[in-house]
């Protein structure tokens, strides 16, 4: 009996907001029928495409972070989109261990949302911004 | 998030608690890898993870360069007292490849220093 709800919020690109993000958009997500470990696995996929679009969409630099999640009954569907300088090769962008900055980074961040959502759907622009789509589903639960 | 650093011998024991993340990695990854240069003899890194809550793919980031010290060192990297969902997290990003999960810092002291390793 989940219904339908949404949450929509933008926050400055400022890493101090990443934590945020993911805690509000976990706290929205709890209202459907997870299991500790599943909203764990939401709030790292989220944590990492925020992530993205600080680091990678607005180089650290200013910008906004629109964040939309919803769900219709046990689905829920999260948007994290930025107006940055957006992914030449958004195939390329999501291998595993790919990344611009190799001296700091694992490239994993977009393997940790693939891992932990259902769905992830990329489109970007470049010079335009980056839309990142993450969907789950709660898992069919035996009852008792 | 906190953190805490201490040596016994070849070994550093960092403590981490709350979330190390994209705005929490670049003090704790500064501060890290400054003991590891004033301290030459550190060869085993311990992370006591007892207290992390959160860890993502910047705070792994962060481990991953200090795996490299210790690598050269001809050391070795541990996780004690992971939660489940860490666990998880280290197992999928090959961690469990190149370090060892245990329970306590005391049993990783005595195979350091009993010469084990």
């Amino acid at each position: 009996m989940a219904g339908t709800n949404w949450v929509k919020f933008e926050i400055p690109s400022d890493t101090r907001n990443v934590a945020f993000a993911r805690t509000a958009v976990a706290l929205f997500a709890s209202q459907l029928d997870w299991t500790l470990d599943e909203l764990e696995d939401i709030k790292v996929a989220v944590s990492e495409a925020v992530s993205n679009s600080i680091i990678h969409g607005y180089q650290l630099g200013e910008g906004i972070v629109r964040i939309e999640a919803s769900y219709q009954d046990q689905k829920l569907t999260i948007v994290v989109e930025d107006y940055g300088q957006g992914i030449a090769d958004v195939k390329q962008a999501q291998e595993t261990g790919y990344t611009t900055i190799p001296e700091e980074r694992m490239g994993l961040g977009f393997t940790f949302m693939h891992e932990y959502m259902d769905e992830v759907l990329v489109v970007s622009e470049v010079q335009k911004g980056t839309k990142v789509i993450l969907i789950k589903e709660v898992p069919p639960r035996s009852e008792g | 998030m906190q953190y805490s650093f201490e040596t016994v011998g070849q070994a550093l024991i960092a403590r981490l608690g709350g979330e190390l993340d994209l705005h929490t990695s670049p003090h704790f990854k500064e501060q890290l890898a400054k003991f590891f240069t004033t301290h030459p003899q550190i060869k085993y890194l311990i992370m006591d993870v007892q207290d992390l809550q959160f860890i993502d793919s910047s705070g792994l980031g962060v481990i991953l360069g200090r795996y490299r010290d210790v690598e050269e060192r001809g050391g070795r990297l541990f996780f004690v007292q992971a939660n489940p969902h860490i666990k998880r997290v280290l197992q999928m990003s090959g961690f469990q490849k190149i370090s060892e999960f245990a329970d306590s810092t005391a049993d990783v002291l005595k195979r350091v220093e009993g010469g084990q390793l």
